[in-house]
């Protein structure tokens, strides 16, 4: 049986502990008192994925068995999720090839040959014919991309969206028509954490822009408190009105998956383990990366992080009617993630890592390190912010000035003309976002080449309005200091100059947690 | 008697009286002479006349307590009715002078030491000729004295040594014959310019910097090449002939025999030759340090005070022959006053050496106090390190020197040809700052070394005895004894201050400036849309909007269709013409597409352009610059038409497509079964072609190519760039770098994403 997450306070036996920043890692020694927050072991697998997989599309939640909707002459569409989950992406076979291929087995037996693959990328980037390949394997891929059968959804593609309705708030739902004219429609989901799934699904995945700005706002996201409890967040209320209107259109059957936290496996492996328990092998690997990594280039350090590939185990397979396989789902994502943490602290500290949903094979940008430390990780609560109101939050990243100009172009633009006029998202909301959304050339590259929508980069400040919202300061730990500035934040050489820079709203000696992720957990703050 | 009584109611003709003399002379008859009356030749410049001039002149401070209240003059116009009469002419053609003339002082001359020969004869010696026979003229054949006051330098002596009487210089040169010739030279030269061997040389080396801008910018540098030989060489004749006959320069030689010219007149007009030395600001009047322009020490005093002339080829006891003006005006003023007899000429030495004599080493001592005490201030560096001299003598000065032109021309020839960059432009600017310094140098010790060495002492007796015979208060306002002047105290407090201050003026502007410059370094200004006329914004690619270049994007192209073999195969061909590519490259850009494109030679141009859309437009933005993509939609959001000129072939561009209204670009020539044949169908455009393009297309529309805008990196560029108002240089090659910068062109740098990597080949290894 794995260990359970837990708290660990800082005393003069802790030896120096690893905190993520950017493609590298440091060995920090933190005050005494520090809490550190441990994500649970990594769950045990179950045994037999196949059998798993079968199971749960024979004997649904709250639905027929899959064979049985399953008819001949029927319209069948597979959506699935994109290149952003999970993270960092899975060894190959990627449990969302298992599953689609056992759900085409079932269609073929029941003679469906109207079926199409979307990735519901949403306002994501495209995924490129390798990447598409790498998540439904080889022989999906052989067999539907050709004909154009397997693909990504295009918010911008006017003619192949459909409007659904709108919700009793007034909210736009339009999706993509093929899946909304679908006599069924089967979503193969990867539930990394709690705020994955659920209506969320389809209701964003296939959604345009025009439904998706009723939730993805600076107001709406400012009240999800937070994004990781769909029970607590307006965003996630918002997607669950506009689901209940879906679903009385669209046959939904919803596969969710969840995967444990076995993320750095072989050379890596020192990565998920408690520092006090590292063997001589895993202190070896250590040292071996952190010289590695110091002496490679630039170049050569990116490889070496955009190849890692992890195991993930699966510990769960639901499917059938949305709701309850949802809450089947978070179920499990809780075992796998929650730790709970007595009370808040003045200070919450977190490393921010090599990547996150929107740099996968790409750089993180300063914008996608802000969202990465400040949207994600500041909102891996239950309840309550680790970090107390007006509190403090010191993070790590080098934020260096790049941008990957093929699929992040108005990001770069974002930064530039953006928030040098203002960092606050209501602002930027009323006086950018249509400018941005409506944009040709952005329009062009998102559907032609792999950009990112022009209004992407909105939401990802959207995403960090809580914290904005929540924290008195903001500090990062070697960061550069220009690009740092440009977003409103500062920048301190050492956890030591950061403390000291925060010591006039938290004082001398404040309390802190630091928040020990990756491997991913969710703070129950009690 | 006084000298205004004994000048009063004469009337004196003055020659370059807009110059510093015969400013400070005007000034000083009008303030102390008052019943003399001034003629004033003066040249008409521009669109002024010269009584315009005139007015100009009386306009300045030192003239402005002569009259409104308190005087008898309301103003300026008054002043000059009741004193000065205006003649409108040159010394190159003498105009008619008034027929009542006393007294001529002529004092225009050429100042310079190294006037182009023709000029310098023109103006010293065939100048001074016409005039004096337009004085002889004005006379009508009476027997009226007009006292003729030659003002000269004391420096005719030449490079004599020892004690110079004053006296006619002793030497046997016939001014005829050396007019004759040095004005024949400037045909001479000239001809010689245009001969085929020399314009072959000229245009030889102007294409190897512009030949691959094109035909007509090599033909216009040509051209200046061959004016600026002609410049130099009319010098160098002048200097060299000067030099051959024991003068140091042509000003000295030609002002001697200018002096002959007047002692042939001797016997029809009495006489004076003012032979002064090296005129300086005034001690007293018309007040302490009073100097109109820069002189012969200024710029060096200056340098010094900068720290940019480490050493100077100066024997540290030869004797600084200065003279502040007000004792030289003094003198004049005198020697007017004091006529001597026909074919009897009197010199008088205006110097100091002889009974006052100031060291160079004492000189850069003063100078060296001023500025320890007070420094230029330089901006945020602090105080300037003054150079301690070591009078090492003139030929390791020159060793120093020379050896800093080599280096300075080795290090120039690689800058120009390593690879550009942001630290290839800042070593090419620190190198022309360098160029500059050395230039400065190099002029100024080839022009002072012979004086800076001169061991001459120049008797001035003649002049002692004037002052002598002064008269009560006239000892004070005409004192023309220089050895009174406490030579530290003048150089100190008087004279340093006074030609410092100028430039301390300016250096708070340009600190501001500078200031305002390196904050808004690299920015561009924003673009405003325009009502009346239509703007264009052109922009090269390679290079510019991307860092990529035609062979790499070649191997892009092709790579993906070849298997690995015949991959290393076409890397390997490329690798092996590679240093005959960038030579041609260097030499002409049209040739070197044409051999690249050559090798597209049965390709598919639809597969080409398929290649393009499915593989190498990732590839492609991915490379392009944010700011250059955000540039271009300004101008669109401005309503600019936005045009992509390009020498690449136009499937290369059609990711770009939806950024611009207009794509210029090298078109494939293809057969019957849509096959490249290796061809293009036009001539690529490049180089001039570029701006004939862009005039073309404005030519006959609303286009407003002033207020238009271009971007380019190269330098071949530069006819495209000159076509509009609103050129912008981008991450230039250093020749395009140090064209923009004389031009005071915008300069950006617009960087490819430190994300995409130059080795990976699209199709190939990359993702």
């Amino acid at each position: 049986m794995a260990r359970p997450g837990f708290v660990l306070e800082v005393d003069d036996r802790t030896p120096p502990l690893l905190v993520h920043n950017g493609e590298g890692f440091l060995l920090e020694r933190f005050p005494l008192g520090t809490r550190v927050v441990y994500p649970p072991e990594a769950l045990p697998p179950v045994r037999d994925v196949e059998e798993a997989i079968q199971n749960a599309l024979l004997h649904p939640l709250e639905s027929e068995p899959l064979p049985e909707l399953l008819r001949p002459g029927m319209r069948l569409t597979i959506a699935f999720d994109d290149i952003s989950l999970p993270l960092p992406p899975m060894k190959k076979p990627d449990i969302r090839q298992r599953i689609i291929e056992a759900v085409l087995t079932m269609a073929a037996d029941a003679g469906v040959d109207d079926v199409e693959l979307i990735s519901a990328n949403a306002l994501h980037r495209r995924l490129t014919p390798n990447e598409l390949r790498e998540i439904v394997g080889e022989r999906v891929f052989r067999s539907f991309f050709p004909d154009g059968k397997l693909y990504n959804f295009d918010a911008e593609d006017t003619e192949n969206l459909t409007h659904l309705g709108q919700t009793r708030h007034g909210e736009d739902v339009e999706i993509s028509k093929r899946a909304a004219e679908s006599d069924l429609l089967v979503y193969v989901n990867v539930n990394l954490v709690a705020m994955d799934g659920g209506h969320k699904s389809t209701s964003i995945g296939l959604a345009s822009y025009k439904s998706l700005k009723h939730h993805h706002n600076s107001h709406t996201m400012i009240h999800s408190r937070s994004f990781m409890d769909h029970k607590a967040s307006k965003m996630h209320h918002s997607a669950w009105r506009m689901g209940e209107i879906l679903t009385q259109h669209v046959k939904v059957f919803q596969i969710e998956t969840t995967l444990n936290n076995d993320i750095f496996g072989g050379p890596l492996e020192f990565l998920q383990k408690r520092e006090w328990e590292w063997s001589i092998k895993d202190q070896a690997a250590m040292l071996g990366a952190k010289r590695g990594l110091a002496l490679a280039p630039a170049k050569a350090r990116r490889k070496i992080f955009q190849d890692v590939r992890s195991n993930y185990g699966l510990t769960g397979i639901h499917a059938g009617s949305i709701e309850p396989v949802h809450e089947k789902t978070i179920e499990n994502v809780h075992k796998q993630h929650l730790v709970e943490v007595q009370g808040q602290s003045d200070v919450a500290i977190m490393g921010v890592p090599f990547v996150g949903p929107y740099n996968v094979n790409s750089v993180m940008n300063p914008i996608l390190a802000a969202c990465m430390g400040l949207g994600y990780y500041f909102n891996s609560y239950r309840g309550n912010p680790v970090v107390r109101k007006d509190g403090a939050v010191i993070l790590y990243h080098p934020v260096d000035y790049e941008f990957s100009q093929l699929h992040h172009p108005s990001y770069v633009d974002f930064f530039e003309e953006v928030l040098s006029e203002s960092t606050d998202p209501a602002t930027i909301e009323a006086k950018f976002e249509k400018q941005y959304a409506e944009d040709p050339w952005y329009i062009h590259l998102y559907r032609t080449s792999y950009a990112y929508h022009g209004v992407h980069p909105f939401y990802m400040w959207y995403w960090i309005s809580h914290a904005l919202d929540h924290c008195g300061d903001i500090v990062w730990v070697g960061a550069n200091r220009k690009t740092v500035e440009r977003m409103g934040f500062r920048s301190a050489s050492t956890l030591q100059d950061a403390l000291e820079m925060v010591s006039h709203s938290v004082g001398r000696s404040p309390s802190i947690t630091y928040l020990h992720n990756p491997p991913h957990l969710l703070a129950d703050v009690r | 008697m006084r000298l205004a009584d004994k000048l009063d109611g004469k009337k004196v003709l003055v020659t370059g009286v807009t110059g510093f003399v015969g400013e400070a002379l005007l000034h000083r008859i009008i303030g102390d002479l008052p019943g003399t009356t001034v003629v004033a030749i003066i040249r008409p410049k521009g669109s002024l006349k010269g009584t315009d001039r005139m007015a100009q002149l009386l306009k300045k401070d030192i003239f402005k307590p002569f009259y409104g209240e308190g005087t008898p003059y309301a103003d300026a116009e008054a002043l000059s009715a009741a004193r000065v009469e205006v003649v409108e002419g040159d010394l190159a053609d003498v105009p008619e002078l008034p027929t009542d003339l006393d007294i001529v002082v002529h004092c225009a001359g050429d100042v310079s030491f190294d006037p182009p020969i023709h000029e310098a004869f023109t103006t010293n010696v065939l100048g001074t000729k016409s005039l004096l026979e337009r004085i002889d003229e004005s006379r009508q054949g009476t027997d009226r004295r007009i006292h003729y006051v030659h003002i000269s330098t004391a420096y005719t002596a030449g490079r004599r040594r020892g004690a110079i009487p004053e006296a006619p210089v002793d030497h046997s040169v016939d001014w005829r014959t050396e007019a004759e010739a040095g004005m024949a030279m400037k045909a001479r030269i000239e001809g010689m310019s245009r001969s085929a061997p020399m314009l072959a040389k000229f245009r030889k080396d102007s294409e190897k910097l512009h030949r691959r801008a094109g035909h007509l910018t090599a033909a216009a540098d040509t051209e200046r090449r061959r004016t600026e030989w002609v410049a130099k060489k009319l010098i160098e004749t002048g200097t060299e002939r000067a030099r051959s006959l024991g003068w140091t320069d042509c000003y000295t030689f030609t002002k001697a025999l200018g002096e002959r010219v007047v002692e042939e007149f001797a016997s029809k007009l009495p006489t004076s030759i003012v032979r002064p030395a090296i005129i300086e600001s005034a001690v007293q009047s018309p007040h302490p340090g009073w100097i109109e322009g820069f002189k012969m020490a200024e710029p060096l005093i200056l340098a010094y005070g900068r720290g940019e002339l480490p050493e100077f080829p100066a024997s540290p006891d030869s004797v600084v022959e200065i003279i502040p003006v007000d004792h030289v005006v003094g003198a004049i003023c005198a020697v007017m006053a004091t006529e001597p007899e026909l074919s009897k000429p009197e010199y008088y030495h205006v110097s100091s050496g002889a009974r006052n004599p100031l060291t160079f080493e004492q000189l850069y001592a003063g100078v060296r106090a001023y500025f320890s005490k007070h420094p230029f201030d330089l901006g945020e560096r602090g105080a300037v390190r003054l150079p301690v001299w070591k009078f090492p003598g003139g030929d390791s000065v020159e060793n120093l020197l020379r050896h800093g032109e080599r280096a300075h021309k080795i290090a120039d020839t690689i800058i120009t040809h390593i690879p550009r960059g942001e630290r290839t432009r800042k070593y090419a600017r620190e190198l022309d700052v360098q160029k500059r310094r050395l230039d400065f140098l190099r002029r100024y010790m080839d022009l002072y070394a012979e004086y800076a060495q001169a061991e001459l002492q120049f008797i001035d007796d003649n002049v002692l005895a004037l002052h002598n015979a002064l008269e009560g208060e006239d000892r004070d306002t005409f004192w023309c004894d220089t050895s009174i002047v406490d030579w530290q105290h003048y150089l100190q407090e008087v004279h340093c201050p006074s030609v410092t201050d100028s430039l301390r003026r300016l250096d708070v502007v340009r600190k501001k400036r500078n200031k305002a410059l390196a904050e808004s370094a690299g920015t561009l200004k924003k673009v405003t849309p325009s009502d009346d006329a239509e703007v264009i914004a052109a922009f090269d690619m390679d290079g510019t909007l991307l860092s990529s270049n035609v062979i790499e994007t070649y191997l892009w192209m092709r790579l993906p269709e070849l298997d690995s073999h015949q991959r290393a195969g076409e890397i390997g061909a490329m690798l092996r013409k590679l240093p005959k590519l960038i030579s041609a490259e260097r030499k002409d850009r049209g040739t070197f597409l044409r051999t690249i494109y050559r090798r597209y030679e049965g390709a598919d141009l639809e597969e080409l352009n398929q290649i393009v859309d499915e593989v190498l437009a990732g590839h492609v933005l991915e490379r392009l610059s944010g700011a250059a993509v955000r540039r271009i939609r300004e101008h669109r959001a401005a309503g600019h038409k936005t045009i992509l000129i390009t020498g690449a072939i136009r499937p290369l561009t059609r990711p770009l497509e939806p950024l611009f209204d207009e794509i210029v670009a090298a078109e494939l020539a293809v057969d019957d079964r849509g096959r490249c044949t290796g061809y293009l169908t036009g001539p690529p455009l490049v180089g001039e072609s570029r701006a004939a393009w862009i005039k073309h297309r404005a030519r006959g529309t609303n286009i407003d190519l002033s207020k238009s805008y271009a971007y380019a990196d190269s330098h071949s560029d530069l006819p495209m760039l000159t076509t509009v108002g609103n050129p912008v240089a981008v991450s230039p090659d250093v020749s395009l770098f140090r064209a923009a910068r004389a031009a005071r062109w915008q300069i950006v740098d617009w960087k490819t994403p430190s994300t995409s990597s130059r080795l990976e080949i699209p199709g190939v290894n990359a993702r």
